[in-house]
This record gives structure tokens, C-alpha cells and sequence, in this order.
């Protein structure tokens, strides 16, 4: 399970922010004492660093700069401060993404396992069920037979690979395809999630997908 | 100045010049002076007179004459002290000091403005800030324990959020002082942020946004560039004409000098006469009135920061079919280069 610190001066959003986090599966910690705070994160040891900039004592990108000399932690900077000098600069002490607040939680998860994704590289689960999953040409095998899924269709399989066992919300799916500019709506989406099916059936994996009445599905 | 101006002004030294000639005249009768002695002392007095009279002119000429002439052709009048010589004679040295003086005073006069411009659009800015804090947390709380009430009150959140950006693009739009930062962007990143932030309005309203022709980069500041494309859609689903599916398309041209961002909506359209001011400030048009509720300052902040951005923007309408808004990017060798 991966570990994320949350570096947030204004209570409510942090412990709000590490319900949200928990809630979707990470392992939640932030900091309330800001005097020391470098020490206090590095020895925490997290996979990831969520940062606000105004932050007491040091100044997040000033922290950022501490940690970035010690360590190569993912640090993704969360702030109200929304202009493209501030982003830049950010990115240039090296934070791995720029959110500005307030933030669709929906985004925020999907940036924060985009950024884990980034760097997790060759982990990432390339079968599922004996099926051969091959990002690259956006198709699935086993070995006799291989099928090609549309775009859509790999983006959301992909999703829910990552998720496996767990339920994956529409609004999930949407964000997650609107990201990659494929601005479908309601309808697309449950055609492309039927044809999924069918798509999984053929290669013998009859109720891959299981629908979760007023929640979304789970990828069995 | 003319010489005729000048001598009309100077008709009381005249008249005092004539009424001491005349009494000179008189007093050399009385004392019965010899008539060739009495023509010299009037030629000389004449003489002097019409001397004094052309070298005074000549002197004044030149430094009115310039005075008019530069005003004139000035842009900023303010400024006419810089651009004259100091005059050699009194009047003209007083009236230089008068002007050196108040424009010193009104440069004053306008920090004092200035500055307190500029401490408000700092605390507009502060305060957008702060209040995102509080908005922030509103929306994960909406999300964390919103259960059937918590897409309503995060579509509310949205509402809340796109005003004070608003207000804080205003500001910014408003201000002298360069805030913004050009760079290459990506129109496709760009475009998909804004979808992604507007999904859920976009999709409550049922509407399609369809792309073509993204993959350009143009020069300017990515932040601003996604609040002028965000505010375009909150008007195309303000103004949905209620006999079609509404359809949002995105798509950009390139030629050698410029790219174009066509921003087209099939929504009821603008009336001939309002569109040639939808991007005057307050004007909010028939859409405005008898549709929803408008303030007249969206398209406002949008051309006023195309303008500081360099952008040029503009729409084409057809009432009752459709709108488009087209931004164009001027290429920038130069910049690519840096």
C-alpha cells in the first residue's frame, strides 16, 4: 500500500484530504506540527508528498527544495495560488504535478496514481486472468486468439485493471477518460462498457465485469 | 500666435504709447519747438515702439508656437514640459514652472491612486486565495459524506468557484504590472483541463464537446488561456437553444502566422445588433435579459486579457443556430527559439 503525507496547514482540508485518501486506499499521514518540518517527513518515510505552498515557517516551495537535495520522493504541490509563474516554479524545484485547490477530488486521485503509475514503471499488472494486456497496441491475448480494443475501451479495462477487486465509480471512468480528451457522456460510456463485456466474454472471461447498482463496477 | 493676435493684445500699451506721443506732441507745441525737431522725436518714438513690438513678438512666437504645435501632436499632454525648452523671458519662464510644478503634483496625485489600486488587487488576490480554503474543504466534504446531497452541493461549489475566479481575472486583467508568464502550450492539455474541470456542467447539461486539430502549441500563459476557454463554456451552456442536442466543438487552424482556437456552439446564437458589444463591459444584450441571468463582465475579462496577452478574439453569430468565438495566437519564432 502506498504511503501519503499530506503537508496542509488548514486542519480541515488535511484531515478531510486523508479521509479521501484512506477511502480510496492509501495509507494516510499528515503533519500538525510545521517547526520541524523537513525532519518530520523524511522520517516518515511516504511514497508521496501532497504540499500546499502556504504553508507556516518554511514555504512549501523552500521545503520543497530541503527535500529535493535529500530525496527523490514524489511530491505533488497542492495550492491555491493559480498562476502559471508559481506552476513553473514549482516544477522547476521539482515537483512531479501542480494542482490548484479547490480540486475535484476525482482529479486528485487520478493525478496522484498517475504520478505513482509514472514511476512505478514495469510493476504495472500486464495480464489479467491468463490474458496477455498489451498497452502498446491496445489489445488483449491468450495465446491463440488477440482482440483490439478501442481506445476508450483500453482506458477504462486499464483503470479497473489497476483496481482489480475494488469498485470503480462512473464518475471515475468518466474523469479518467475525459482526461485523455475523449469527451464521451453517459450514454458512450455504458456502450463502451457493454462492448468491453462482450469483448471479455469472447475471450472466455464471462462476467469479468460486475455491476454494482448506484456505485459503478468491479473488474472480478 | 499670430502677429495679428498679438497686436490685438497688445492694444493698452498701444493706446498708453499714443496717449504719450500725443502729450509729447503737446508739451513740444506749447514750447513752440522747431516742426523738424518735433518729426524726429516721433519718428524715434515710433521707431522704438514698432521695434520693441517685433522683437518682443519674435521672442514670445517661439516658445508659444512650440507649445501649441508639440500639445498637439502629444499623445500624453501631461507631458509638455519634457518636450519644451526653458524660454529665455518671464512670462514664459513662469508659465514653464507652472507646468514643471503640476505635473509633478498630478504624477503625485496618481500614485496615491495607484497605490491604492494596487494594495485592493492585492487583497482581491489574497482573498481569492483564502477563500479557496474553505472551498476546498467544502468539496471534499461534499465528496466524503455527500452521499444523494453531494453532487448538489458540489455543483454549487462549482458555481462559488467559477464567480471568484472571476473576480480574481478581473483583477488581474485590470492590473498594469506584468502577472502573467508566456510560454508554449499545449491548445489539447489545455482544452482537456477545461473539459475535465466543467465535466460534470457539461454533462448535466446534456451537452457533447467534440475536438479537432489540437495537437498545436501556441505562445501564451496556460492558466489564463484555460479561464478564457472556461468562461466560453459556461456561456454555451447558459445559451442552450432547447430544439437540439447541444454540441460544443473545439478545433484550431494554423497558417504561417498564426494559429486559431474556433470555439463554436449550436446554442440560440447572438442577434446582429448585440454583437458587435458582447465584449463591452456590463453590456449583457437580449441573450442577457430574457435567457439567464447575466452580468456583462465575462467577455469583458476575456478581451481584456487577450489584449494584455496580445491574443486577438473574435465572435460570428447566427441568431438561432449558432456562436463562434475564434482566438488568434500569433507565431513567435523568437520565443520557440529562447
Amino acid at each position: 500500500m502506498s504511503r501519503i503525507f499530506i503537508v496542509e496547514d488548514d486542519k480541515s482540508i488535511r484531515e478531510e484530504l486523508a479521509e479521501l485518501l484512506r477511502n480510496s486506499g492509501y495509507e494516510a499521514e499528515y503533519l500538525t506540527d510545521f517547526s520541524n518540518s523537513r525532519a518530520d517527513i523524511l522520517a516518515a518515510r511516504p511514497y508521496l508528498i501532497l504540499m500546499d505552498i502556504n504553508i507556516p515557517n518554511l514555504n512549501g516551495e523552500q521545503l520543497l527544495k530541503e527535500i529535493r537535495r535529500e530525496s527523490d520522493i514524489h511530491v505533488i504541490m497542492v495550492t491555491s495560488r493559480t498562476s502559471e509563474t508559481d506552476e513553473v516554479l514549482a516544477m522547476s524545484y521539482g515537483a512531479d504535478d501542480y494542482i490548484t485547490k479547490p480540486y475535484n477530488p476525482t482529479i486528485l486521485l487520478l493525478r496522484i496514481s498517475a504520478v505513482l503509475k509514472r514511476f512505478a514503471g514495469v510493476s504495472q499488472v500486464q495480464s489479467y486472468n491468463g490474458l496477455q494486456v498489451n498497452d502498446a497496441k491496445g489489445s488483449l491475448a491468450d495465446g491463440s486468439r488477440e482482440i483490439t480494443l478501442t481506445k476508450n475501451e483500453m482506458i477504462i479495462f486499464r483503470f479497473m485493471l489497476d483496481r482489480k477487486g475494488s469498485i470503480v465509480t462512473r464518475d471515475e471512468l468518466m474523469t479518467a477518460l475525459w482526461d485523455n480528451d475523449e469527451f464521451v457522456n453517459d450514454n458512450a460510456l455504458t456502450v463502451n462498457i457493454s462492448r468491453l463485456r462482450s469483448k471479455l466474454a469472447d475471450l472466455g472471461c464471462e462476467d469479468a465485469i460486475e455491476t454494482r447498482k448506484k456505485q459503478g463496477y468491479i473488474l472480478r | 500666435m499670430k502677429f495679428t493676435e498679438y497686436v490685438k493684445d497688445r492694444v493698452w500699451f498701444y493706446m498708453i504709447a499714443a496717449i504719450s506721443l500725443g502729450l509729447i506732441l503737446l508739451f513740444l507745441e506749447v514750447f513752440r519747438v522747431n516742426g523738424q525737431l518735433v518729426g524726429a522725436v516721433s519718428s524715434i518714438f515710433l521707431l522704438f515702439v514698432v521695434f520693441e513690438e517685433i522683437f518682443c513678438f519674435n521672442r514670445k512666437k517661439h516658445f508659444y508656437c512650440e507649445l501649441v504645435e508639440k500639445l498637439e501632436l502629444l499623445d500624453k499632454k501631461y507631458l509638455i514640459h519634457e518636450m519644451l525648452a526653458e524660454p529665455g523671458f518671464i512670462e514664459g519662464k513662469l508659465t514653464y514652472e507652472a507646468l514643471c510644478e503640476a505635473n509633478k503634483s498630478m504624477c503625485e496625485n496618481v500614485n496615491v491612486y495607484k497605490r491604492q489600486s494596487d494594495e485592493f488587487r492585492d487583497f482581491i488576490e489574497m482573498w481569492v486565495h483564502e477563500v479557496k480554503l474553505p472551498l476546498a474543504s467544502l468539496q471534499l466534504m461534499a465528496h466524503n459524506h455527500g452521499d444523494e446531497l453531494g453532487e448538489k452541493f458540489l455543483e454549487q461549489l462549482r458555481r462559488i468557484d467559477g464567480y471568484t475566479d472571476q473576480v480574481l481575472y478581473y483583477a488581474r486583467s485590470e492590473n498594469s504590472e506584468k502577472d502573467y508568464m508566456i510560454k508554449e502550450t499545449s491548445l489539447k492539455r489545455t482544452v482537456a483541463n477545461v473539459a475535465l474541470k466543467n465535466r460534470e456542467s457539461i454533462q448535466l447539461c446534456g451537452a457533447s464537446v467534440e475536438t479537432s486539430g489540437l495537437d498545436v502549441s501556441v505562445m501564451t500563459d496556460g492558466k489564463w488561456l484555460e479561464f478564457i476557454l472556461g468562461q466560453f463554456i459556461a456561456n454555451s451552456l447558459k445559451y442552450i437553444s432547447p430544439d437540439r442536442e447541444p454540441v460544443i466543438s473545439i478545433s484550431a487552424e494554423e497558417d504561417e502566422e498564426k494559429v486559431l482556437l474556433h470555439f463554436r456552439d449550436n446554442g440560440i446564437g447572438i442577434s446582429e445588433g448585440d454583437l458587435p458589444r458582447i465584449f463591452d463591459k456590463s453590456f449583457t444584450g437580449e441573450n442577457g435579459r430574457s435567457y439567464a441571468k447575466s452580468t456583462g463582465m465575462g467577455l469583458y475579462i476575456v478581451k481584456s486579457l487577450c489584449d494584455r496577452l496580445e491574443h486577438s478574439v473574435s465572435a460570428v453569430s447566427e441568431q438561432g443556430s449558432f456562436t463562434e468565438l475564434t482566438i488568434g495566437f500569433a507565431k513567435n519564432n523568437y520565443y520557440k527559439m529562447a
